[in-house]
């Protein structure tokens, strides 16, 4: 490395960026002036909103047969807040509720024409039992908030016991302030309610006032910086990488797709600078670029809080010792690092600065998904967690910030993230390196060609096509919930009719697209020796990953067992999730899938990318690894044997026995070692007959 | 193999998802001598910018060598870009930079010596009669100005060898008679220069030796007057079409 040139680059690509003067703006001036303009107006628009509620006079009309009984309590309720007032003083909280009735004809239609804000119905007890059910609103208490669920299970929401009497309060919800009085009311009249029991219960002899019989108060036994940590630890992360990638982009997209479509970077590329100095240059524009629109959108919100137009809690207390501060910062280098990288990689992708603000929202959707794990419940460190990138920096920056110095798992933290780091800071090396950066005009005679030259370029969009249809219909089609439906729905419609699809549409070839060749005799052998073995060396390698790292329960258990509705009979389940998996799930992944992938990847990366689609297609979080693994099984038998029909015994087969193991109480992910490692000899052996009778998949990228 | 460019059996083949493999240069042989202009000379996806591409290090060679000043293009090629400047109408220029900060930008980059950059800079505008413009920014300048800064960059760091891949695309008849006269001047001063062109007459005009290109593959290589007397034919047209439908 010519540090010399690293730094000549970096002052260039620096003073072209000073230079955009429109980036400059919309990058920093624009959020500069619009924060402050946003929450000034917010806070003009809130307050104005809150005077005005305040000062409204509601108007309301009475209705119903127990109308004056009504009346009464409302003129009583009025009393009772005018002594209030008088007492404690606005100070305490206690606001005004200004209100007073209108006579009117119709109250329905004086509603909708906003002459009054609301109207109540007095309703006798038996005139509210023979309402219909739904008219009414539960019936709350004040103890029992609705917004805590936990609380509504521990205190079950009282409801309208027969007989009571009722009374209805109708508002506009699409009007502020009809809203705002029904909830005045609503509140008024519920402490109306409680007054009157307590009266009622001092009368007839309960010997102490009522609010005096218990007091309840809770105290937090978590110091002020420990909850001001948990709360800021659940999202300091994700706004980093918000920040980061919002900041980094800036300069990110433009740095080599805008080179590229400009022609410029044709030209550094034939200077005397190594392709690792200009990443490195690049790189390090994009972080300090980055850093900078963070710090100053950082400033920007420490000012509003320093003066107060931000307003903080008052126990918020954030209390960062510098061993704290210097742990965070070892962990922010890498992850600067890891997301200056994948905007790299993104722009060196892409092909012209429009393809790349294309790629970059999908692309910054999922960082932000993926760095917002430590707002998960019951997520710790010490778990997988600890291994995937931004994730682990999530949690763990929540866990530090609470006090909780977990060393070792901070430590692995750090060298996952690290490792990523270094491996998309390689991987974008690579990239700029690549030839199609240059020539990529030149692949584009497909476009022109269409058909089955098409077919490799189009492929991965068919299936992210599959995958958005599945999940849609699997979360939104009620119709589909059943497990008959679903698996004919996803084996029939997308995995068996969407290939044929494909295959009509691009002119291929059916029996090359789908791979129907035959195979050898003793492939035969080796595809049924992988049934039972391939599923223990999985459940076992999970096992063994389980002691370095907790891999969760539901995760092993997925290996051996599946979920089928209890009394479906025997035939139905080999049916339905064996032999139709079997074959449609493999036309679609060991068939066009694989098909239209075979010249991006080689082998081995083509067995891991098809074997990881296919984990994603299981809809179930933890389903996906075993799955996965699965799937990279399959793929290899399709790259020995060049047949997608040893894949589709396995397949079926692997799904039997798992069933079968499932439906005969076989703790399969309980058994002792040595099963497992006869299991492991058993699986090599079948590969080793698969590689002895192998007859690849043809026209492989070398 | 003292010659400052020596080419043995050098074929590149792309790699496309849709096309398979395409082989834009099939094992082609050349030697370009010091202080002569070689010009490479083919029809349109004849193999001239690949080549070129590849003694420039941007591309890398399937198969075969190709030795620039005694570096290999694959083993060294940091020590082949600084010996070199590559002209191309296809490179471009950073728009938000001047004429001398353009200059500077290339002559720092390709490591020429940092105490000689300002007085290397102050002769190329002198030069290329740029000094009116000198601070305008490049994306302000006219397309001949602009190509006069494209050739100051590319000597910026007064490289022995100079590649110029097919640099009067796209210029009028005046830019790119200048053209021909800067780079007949670079000969004069002992720069070797690699050129490529479809256009015959500069291919007359300029080049000492001419190898001809057809279909990644190099069908003659000669001096033009060789080339005649081979042919039987005078101009360079007909000597083109002759090796061309040859061949075919």
């Amino acid at each position: 490395m010519n540090w010399e040139t690293i730094r000549v680059l970096l002052v260039h690509e620096l003073r072209m960026l000073v230079r955009d003067r429109r980036t400059v703006i919309l990058a920093v001036g624009v959020p500069i002036l619009m924060i402050p303009i946003i929450l000034f107006a917010a806070k003009w628009i809130n307050e104005r909103r809150a005077r005005t509620l305040e000062e409204t006079v509601y108007r309301y009309a009475v209705t119903g047969t127990e109308a004056e009984q009504l009346r009464s309590t409302l003129a009583r309720a009025k009393e009772s807040q005018a002594r209030a007032e008088t007492e404690k003083g606005k100070e305490e909280g206690l606001e005004r509720f200004k209100f007073e009735e209108v006579k009117v004809q119709d109250p329905a239609a004086s509603l909708r024409n906003k002459d009054i804000h609301f109207y109540l119905e007095a309703l006798s007890g038996p005139q509210a039992d023979a309402l219909p059910k739904k008219r009414e609103k539960e019936d709350e208490d004040e103890v029992a908030p609705q917004s805590d669920s936990t609380r509504k299970e521990i205190l079950p929401v009282p409801t309208r016991l027969p007989g009571v009497p009722l009374i209805l309060i109708y508002y506009q919800g699409d009007q502020d302030t009809s809203q705002a009085g029904e909830g005045k009311m609503r509140d008024l009249l519920l402490r109306e309610r409680r007054n009157g029991r307590d009266a009622i219960l001092l009368d007839h002899g309960f010997p102490v006032d009522p609010l005096k019989v218990i007091s309840i108060a809770d105290k937090s036994l978590a110091s002020a910086g420990q909850v001001t940590g948990a709360w800021v630890g659940r999202f300091l992360t994700a706004f980093l990488v918000m920040f980061l990638l919002t900041g980094g982009s800036v300069v990110a997209l433009d740095i080599v797709a805008g080179e590229k479509e400009r022609g410029s970077l044709e030209t550094l590329l034939t200077t005397a600078a190594r392709h690792g100095e200009i990443v490195a240059a690049k790189q390090l524009t994009i972080v300090l670029v980055a850093i900078l629109i963070t710090v100053i959108h950082i400033a920007n919100i420490l000012a509003y809080v320093t003066f107060r137009i931000i307003k903080m809690p008052e126990d918020f207390v954030i209390k960062a010792p510098p061993g704290t501060v210097v742990t965070l910062f070892l962990l922010f280098i890498p992850m600067a690092a890891f997301i200056s990288s994948i905007l790299l990689m993104l722009s060196a992708y892409a092909k012209t600065y429009k393809e790349a603000q294309l790629y970059f929202f999908p692309v910054y959707l999922v960082n932000l998904t993926i760095s917002f794990a430590a707002v998960l419940p019951g997520v710790s460190l010490r778990s997988a967690i600890v291994i995937v990138p931004l994730a682990n920096v999530s949690v763990a920056v929540r866990e530090i910030l609470v006090g909780k110095f977990d060393w070792p798992m901070i430590g692995l933290t750090f060298v996952a993230m690290a490792a990523a780091a270094v491996w998309t800071v390689r991987a974008s090396a690579r990239m700029l390196s690549q030839e199609r950066l240059i020539t990529s005009s030149e692949a584009d005679v497909a476009d022109f060609a269409g058909g089955p030259a098409l077919f490799p370029k189009h492929v991965l969009r068919w299936y992210a096509l599959l995958g958005v249809i599945l999940f849609s219909v699997a979360l939104n089609v009620p119709q589909m919930a059943t497990l008959r439906r679903q698996v004919l729905f996803n084996d029939l419609v997308l995995f068996l009719a969407g290939p044929l699809l494909m295959i009509w549409k691009y002119r291929l070839n059916p029996k090359e697209a789908l791979a129907f060749r035959a195979v050898k005799p003793a492939v035969w052998l080796a595809a049924l020796l992988i049934i039972p073995s391939g599923n223990l060396v999985g459940i076992g390698a999970f096992r063994l990953a389980d002691l370095v790292i907790p891999v969760p329960r539901q995760m092993l258990e997925q290996f051996g067992q599946e979920l089928t509705p209890p009394g479906m009979p025997m035939w139905q389940i080999i049916l339905l999730l064996a032999v139709l998996p079997g074959i449609c799930e493999e036309i679609a992944f060991r068939g066009t899938l694989l098909y239209g992938l075979r010249r991006k990847f080689r082998p081995a990366g083509l067995a891991v990318v098809v074997g990881l689609i296919f984990g994603l297609f299981h809809v179930a979080f933890f389903r996906i690894i075993p799955a996965g693994f699965m799937g990279v099984v399959l793929t290899a038998i399709a790259l020995f044997t060049g047949s997608i029909f040893p894949g589709m015994l396995v397949h079926a087969g692997n799904n039997a026995f798992a069933f079968w193991a499932g439906r005969q109480g076989y703790p399969l992910a309980g058994l002792n070692w040595p099963l497992y490692l006869a299991a492991l000899a058993i699986f090599g052996l079948s590969f080793h007959i698969l590689y002895r009778n192998r007859t690849p998949y043809p026209d492989l990228r070398n | 193999m003292n010659e400052p460019v020596v080419v043995r059996n050098l074929a590149k083949t792309f790699y496309d998802e849709a096309r398979g493999e395409v082989r834009a240069v099939q094992g082609i042989d050349f030697e370009c001598r010091a202080g002569e202009i070689f010009g490479l000379l083919g029809a349109n996806g004849a193999g001239k910018t690949t080549t070129l591409r590849m003694l420039s290090t941007i591309l890398t060679p399937t198969s075969g060598s190709a030795e620039i000043l005694g570096y290999d293009v694959v083993a060294d090629p940091a020590a082949v870009r600084k010996s070199l400047g590559f002209y191309s109408a296809s490179t471009a220029l950073y728009p938000r930079l001047t004429a001398r900060e353009t200059i500077e930008f290339f002559a720092r980059i390709n490591q020429y010596p940092g105490e000689k950059v300002r007085e290397r800079v102050d002769y190329l505008i002198e030069r290329f009669g740029i000094a009116q413009y000198a601070n305008a920014r490049v994306d302000k300048l006219s397309t001949g100005m602009k190509q006069k800064v494209s050739i100051a960059r590319t000597v910026a760091h007064d490289p022995p060898l100079l590649i110029f891949d097919e640099p009067t695309v796209g210029l009028d008849v005046l830019n790119a008679l200048e053209m021909q006269e800067v780079i007949k001047e670079f000969r004069a001063h002992g720069k070797t220069i690699v050129f490529s062109t479809h256009i015959m007459s500069e291919a007359e005009k300029l080049c000492d030796r001419i190898a001809i290109i057809h279909d990644g593959k190099i069908l003659a290589c000669n001096t033009l007057e060789n080339l005649r007397r081979v042919t039987g034919v005078h101009y360079l047209e007909d000597i083109f079409v002759n090796y061309v439908r040859g061949q075919g």
